[in-house]
């Protein structure tokens, strides 16, 4: 369900993005930095909501607290002729490979035991005719 | 109730990609749009800030020149306080430098300023005539011509002195002389007699007279104590050699 409405929302997305106007091109680094703390959040949500810890108001806050404090820290940087947007896209990213890691993790294990509980079906299955035919 | 939750979180994980989808093709457009990417913004950043730093070290070189020609001409001074013959050098080379264009002028003359007009787009005919609203090269060019002929004995334009080896050429939107790069408004500054100089300009249907019917903004004014600026660039020798 959570997956449909992702989906969903970044199929509208695309088709209202199309046919969105420009920004100036001074704003498009701001813009850009925003966009890498909010991929951030989605992913953190993502595994929180996996590992069923998920808050709303921890994701809202921390999905508009996040861009919008990226973007002043890079206007920061640029009146301090210092990069520090940087720091943030390391940050981000960083937690961006952290999160997807333990996605990756959650799944590859939900797949593994799956599979280990249905060869144990089976091999129980396989013994009960094995022994059934020997008592005949 | 556990449902419920994954139902609002669903949603607002939905909302939230909706808004990112939509800034990520913002963004994307944006760039396409400005034909830069990243690395090239990175460098065009770092080549902005080589010329801003050559440019100070530029600016900080010529004052010590400044102060070191007037340390030189203090010290020229002294040595030939008392000796007749080495006050002639010195007038000599006052002369000199005068004529060479090394050092500032004053006296009587005429400021002439020129401005780009401005033209109506909407009318097709004045938008059709648009280039003749800008000051452009050859106009400079003219005018200096005619301030030469009319006996003007030093010339600058936006404060560039012109001397024996400048260039007044057309740059696209900017003009430049003496390879500085000057724009509108052109303000020109001639000594001379400035009374020769004014009736020679304004004479009706002159150069002056057709610029501004063409609709560039022209002004001229006499001035009886202008300042003109010496030439603040080295003008080198390369293949000129004496016969002797």
């Amino acid at each position: 369900m959570v997956l449909i409405a992702i989906i969903i929302g970044c199929l509208i997305g695309a088709i209202i993005g199309i046919y969105a106007p420009i920004i100036p091109y001074t704003y498009s680094g701001y813009l850009a930095i925003a966009i890498i703390a909010a991929l951030d959040s989605v992913f953190g949500g993502i595994n929180s909501l996996l590992k069923k810890n998920f808050d709303l108001k921890i994701f809202v806050t921390g999905f508009f607290g996040n861009a919008i404090l990226s973007i002043l820290l890079t206007i920061l940087g640029q009146k301090l002729n210092v990069d520090i947007y940087l720091a943030a896209i390391v940050v981000f990213v960083g937690r961006m490979f952290n999160n997807l890691a333990s996605i990756r993790r959650y799944y590859l294990d939900k797949w593994t035991n799956r599979k280990r509980t249905k060869t144990e079906v089976e091999t129980e299955k396989a013994t009960e005719q094995l022994e059934g035919e020997n008592k005949k | 109730m556990n449902l419920n939750k994954r139902v609002v979180a669903a949603i607002t994980l939905g909302i939230v990609c909706f808004v990112l989808t939509i800034a990520i093709f913002v963004q994307i457009k944006t760039t396409n749009n400005s034909n830069s990417t990243v690395a090239q913004t990175m460098e065009e950043n770092d080549l902005r800030d080589q010329v801003l730093r050559m440019k100070e070290k530029y600016d900080n070189i010529y004052a010590e020149l400044q102060n070191a020609t007037k340390k030189l001409e203090q010290v020229r001074e002294n040595a030939t306080k008392d000796d007749s013959e080495a006050k002639a050098k010195q007038e000599e080379l006052r002369l000199n430098n005068m004529l060479l264009c090394q050092s500032d002028m004053t006296g009587e003359g005429v400021i002439i300023t020129l401005k780009d007009g401005t033209t109506n787009n909407s009318d097709v005919l004045s938008s059709l005539t648009a280039t003749d609203v800008i000051v452009h090269n050859s106009d400079l060019l003219q005018i200096v011509n005619d301030l030469k002929n009319a006996g003007a004995e030093a010339i600058s334009i936006n404060g560039e002195r012109i001397v024996q080896t400048s260039s007044i050429t057309c740059e696209g939107i900017i003009i430049k002389i003496n390879n500085k790069k000057l724009g509108s408004p052109y303000v020109i500054k001639a000594i001379g007699s400035a009374a020769t100089l004014e009736t020679s300009l304004s004479i009706p249907d002159g150069y002056l007279d057709i610029m501004k019917n063409d609709g560039v903004i022209v002004d001229i004014k006499k001035s009886d104590g202008l300042t003109v600026e010496k030439y603040d660039g080295v003008i080198t020798t390369k293949y000129l050699e004496t016969d002797d």
